[in-house]
């Protein structure tokens, strides 16, 4: 695990040299690593089941962030039912893409997969500035604003938020696939489709699942992400390819590497816009994908996957 | 004594501890048809794709004609003169019977996105040579009246003798045939003898992997026996069919 | 004999040859009957959309060969158009007296040699991990464009560029800008049809089916995958350059990822592996958002509310992706050839029919 000595020795060099701003970089790398994170594992949920991208992941939580600034923020309904209700609508706009568009393209080349859920994001973008506008919309902290200061840096309240329904979410996601025997199923679908099918595995099933966890996740993820990060209508786009980029970086497909994807990039990510101008930051996440695909294409976590002659 | 067209010597492909072939060694001469049998998994196909480059040897070298060839990649031993076909058909979807066959032809032809793009005369005069070449040799292998149908649209059969004759449209000096007669009929069986037995006498070399025994007894002139990726007989199909190790092989128990 | 020996008539590809003739015709018509179409002088400016759609046809041409015939995938190609574009940009900016047609050139070579540096390593990926790196490596090229204001201006943009001129001739309309571009295009599909219709062709085909085979058969697979890839970053950075010289402005918003898709779109929606499906596509979603505002001018049934743009187009254009690639996922140039062959066999079939009416008479 040469990887893991690498970012233990940058993360060890940046606190000894420099201090409590190493921490803070660290602290805040965490916040925004764990939203790849949870944005990384709806990509690794459909990819593991379905062998899909889906392009449209950032777009989910998006959504998720819209709506609760409309149900929280604008009707006053409590955060816990609005949590809810934003995650219902946006679980079955995913289940029913899946059905009216993945499902009948299930056998297409990638190409075309691709464009599918790329025009689905378009989609939801399209429908978002039309029911919210470009502005950036305002979404309330959970429990407050009050930073806490811990040895010289500090977080937001909901930072521990966003914290704890990831480590929630890698639990609740890992156990699905390796204890639970659908979850089971749908890996095994996702390796061979035929086999699968053979023991009683529905591949229709499989995806229609994959894509509502996915969906729901991502949501999820949204709104607990809001408060922190400014939501308007195209934050998307690069949430889904920074998510993207954690995903592969740990390893397409699995749950715990799309944490450690996500939280390595974060670090790194926070780090290089304290070192160069901030506008390069966004390189980070590219840089990293390219070299993980051309020197380690199963990323950290994730097994070698055989090529068929 | 004319050299050997093929040698190889001392083979080894080892897949992490796993040995897929191990220390194989033989020769093919000119104009010989040579069969290499065995029992599944013995080996035979990961044999030719090392003597074709799609993979590395871990050890040994394969001789062509007298040049090392181990290491080169696919396209460069296929310009070199040895060509091969595959297990499972891979004729190349959405081309016709003549483009599959003029495809062979391209190791044999050098216009390349330059001179072709410019439509220089250069191109248009190898076009017009690769186009009567692949029609020769659908001729050979019977399949000139079928050129304008898609490849993948022929019958199974036909579709095997296509991917036999874009081979020979190479012009190769060995041809290699991986399970040429895998999911034939009796009669197409009989068909693709005769048609290699013409080939030999026209001057080709032929190394063939076959499970067909009927096949193999009738038209080799030697026989390589693979087991567990090793060499465990070479001989006449006389010889080999009488060997007590190859009955062994085959059938498991000792008799 | 097979009928296959009859499509190759020699290596002079006649038919291929009259419909880029017939295409040209049309194509170079269109500014004499454009303004008869109701509604398009109000709606939309049918030749400055038509320049559009050629100065995208140069880079979707290209991409369609990568994708639709060598079966590559790229969703970056928006860094080399812009890449062309910055090149004209920044040198006829700050030197007057450079030659706009010389730094189109230079832009396009650019584009060629950063293409073939990226492509070298990037080529050896497939299916969606060659989608992501090159996805990846595009908006590197992006960030860059943003970020490096001493020589790009940054997000402001560069403003001010000269209009080109080509032996004295000043292309500062786009009426002029039309036959020049749609020229270039014409040129360049010539190239990719000799391209095609040969060795080369053949050999982009067969490795798209199956490089172990194509290999097998002599094919040096990652040298075509290069030079292919190569090929459509030139093209891609041409048209770029021809962008700067229809906008007159350049800024690093026009060169994002979101251009990228429009070309992956346009080859799709015109038809994959089509020979014309890249010329077609561009048109189709070049013209799409300005025929959606005009449709109620057309058909009463639509709404006039269609008229404000921004709001229903997106929705309408990420919709119509998802139906495309759903019901007609082989492209409208698809469409229209089987819609041509269709018509030529019913006029057969009538004339046939009269035919045989007259001689019964006898």
């Amino acid at each position: 695990m040469i990887t893991g000595l690498a970012v233990a020795a940058v993360i060890a060099a940046s606190l000894i040299f420099k201090g409590s701003t190493g921490l803070q970089w660290i602290l805040s790398g965490l916040t925004v690593g764990s939203i790849y994170a949870l944005i990384a594992m709806g990509f690794s949920v459909i990819y593991a089941s379905t062998r899909v991208i889906n392009f449209a992941q950032g777009e989910f939580a998006m959504l998720g962030g819209m709506l609760i600034y409309t149900f929280s923020g604008r009707a006053h309904i409590p955060t816990a039912l609005g949590f809810v209700l934003a995650v219902i609508i946006v679980t079955l706009l995913g289940a029913g893409f899946e059905r009216v568009a993945i499902h009948p393209l299930r056998k297409s080349n990638v190409i075309t997969m691709i464009i599918v859920t790329i025009g689905f994001s378009i989609f939801l973008r399209a429908v978002a500035k039309w029911v919210w506008g470009s502005d950036t919309v305002p979404v309330a902290s959970f429990s407050g604003d009050k930073p806490i200061r811990i040895f010289g840096a500090s977080l937001v309240p909901q930072s521990f938020w966003v914290f704890g329904f990831t480590a929630l979410a890698v639990v609740l996601v890992f156990l699905f696939f390796n204890r639970t025997l659908l979850g089971k199923g749908m890996r095994a679908a996702a390796g061979n489709a035929d086999a699968a099918s053979l023991v009683g595995v529905n591949p229709s099933t499989t995806s229609l699942t994959a894509w509502t966890l996915a969906a729901a996740l991502g949501a999820a993820a949204g709104i607990v992400i809001a408060p922190i990060k400014f939501v308007a209508i195209d934050v998307g786009v690069m949430l889904g390819l920074k998510g993207f980029s954690a995903a592969v970086l740990g390893g397409l497909g699995s749950a715990p590497g799309a944490v450690v994807g996500g939280l390595v990039l974060g670090i790194l990510e926070t780090m290089v816009a304290g070192v160069f101008p901030s506008g390069y930051k966004d390189a980070v996440a590219f840089l990293i994908l390219i070299l993980v695909l051309l020197v380690r294409p199963q990323g950290l976590l994730g097994k070698r996957e055989s090529v068929k002659v | 004594m004319a050299e050997a067209i093929l040698r190889v010597e001392g083979v080894t492909k080892l897949f992490g501890g796993l040995a897929a072939v191990k220390d194989v060694s033989f020769s093919v001469e000119p104009g010989e048809i040579k069969a290499v049998i065995g029992p599944n998994g013995a080996g035979k196909t990961t044999l030719f794709d090392v003597l074709t480059g799609v993979q590395r040897a871990t050890s040994g070298q394969v001789f062509l004609k007298g040049e090392n060839v181990e290491g080169k990649r696919p396209d460069e031993i296929t310009a070199l003169g040895m060509v091969r076909t595959f297990q499972t058909v891979k004729l190349f979807e959405g081309m016709t019977v003549l483009e599959n066959t003029m495809v062979g032809c391209h190791a044999r032809s050098t216009a390349a996105f330059i001179r072709t793009g410019l439509s220089l005369p250069s191109a248009r005069r190898e076009e017009t040579r690769i186009l009567a070449e692949a029609t020769e040799v659908l001729k050979t292998v019977g399949l000139e009246t079928r050129s304008g149908e898609l490849g993948t649209n022929l019958p199974y059969g036909q579709q095997r003798t296509l991917e036999l004759g874009r081979a020979l449209a190479s012009r190769p000096g060995i041809l290699l045939l991986d399970e040429p007669a895998a999911g034939l009929n009796p009669y197409e069986t009989g068909e693709l003898s005769q048609l290699l037995v013409r080939l030999r006498e026209g001057g080709l070399t032929i190394l063939v992997v076959e499970h067909d025994m009927g096949l193999v007894m009738d038209i080799s002139d030697e026989i390589v026996v693979l087991d567990y990726g090793e060499v465990i007989a070479k001989g006449s199909p006389e010889q080999v069919q009488n060997d007590p190790r190859v009955i062994e092989a085959y059938l498991g128990i000792e008799a | 004999m097979g009928d296959g020996i009859e499509k190759h008539k020699g290596p002079a590809n006649v038919h291929d040859y009259r419909t880029l003739l017939l295409v040209a015709i049309f194509v170079f018509t269109v500014p004499l009957w454009a303004h008869f179409i109701p509604g398009s002088v109000i709606h939309m400016d049918i030749v400055n959309l038509m320049v559009l759609s050629g100065i995208y046809a140069c880079a979707v041409v290209g991409l369609n060969l990568l994708v639709g015939y060598a079966g590559q995938i790229s969703l970056g190609h928006a860094a080399f158009f812009g890449i062309g574009a910055y090149s004209v940009a920044i040198l006829c900016t700050n030197f007057a007296w450079f030659p706009t047609w010389l730094g189109i050139a230079i832009g396009a070579s650019l584009a060629g040699i950063i293409g073939w540096l990226v492509g070298v390593p990037v080529l050896k990926l497939k299916g969606h991990y060659l989608a992501m790196a090159t996805l990846g490596l595009g908006e590197i090229i992006f960030i860059l464009f943003r970020e490096l204001t001493g020589l790009t201006k940054g997000t402001v943009g560069i403003t001010s560029i000269p209009p080109l001129s080509l032996f004295g001739l000043r292309f500062d309309s786009d009426f002029k800008l039309y036959f020049l571009v749609w020229g270039v295009v014409m040129l360049m599909m010539l190239i990719i049809i000799n391209i095609i219709r040969s060795r080369v062709g053949r050999g982009l085909r067969a490795l798209h089916s199956s490089e172990v085979a194509a290999e097998a058969m002599g094919v040096n697979t990652s040298k075509y995958k290069t030079k292919v890839f190569v090929l459509s970053a030139v093209f891609a950075g041409v048209g770029g350059g021809l962008f700067a010289m229809f906008q007159r402005y350049v800024n690093p918003e026009s060169f994002h990822f979101t251009l990228s898709i429009l070309f992956i779109t346009m080859v799709v929606v015109g038809g994959m592996g089509n020979l014309w499906g890249g010329i077609v596509g561009a048109i189709v979603l070049t013209f799409l958002p300005s025929v959606i505002t005009a449709l109620p001018e057309w058909i009463p049934v639509f709404p006039s509310s269609l008229q404000n743009f921004g709001n229903y187009t997106l929705v309408l254009y990420g919709l119509l992706l998802i139906v495309f690639m759903i019901f007609l996922p082989q492209g409208v140039a698809y469409g229209l050839s089987r819609g041509a062959s269709y018509a030529s066999t019913g006029a057969r079939r009538l004339r046939d029919i009269w035919n045989a009416r007259k001689y019964e008479g006898d």
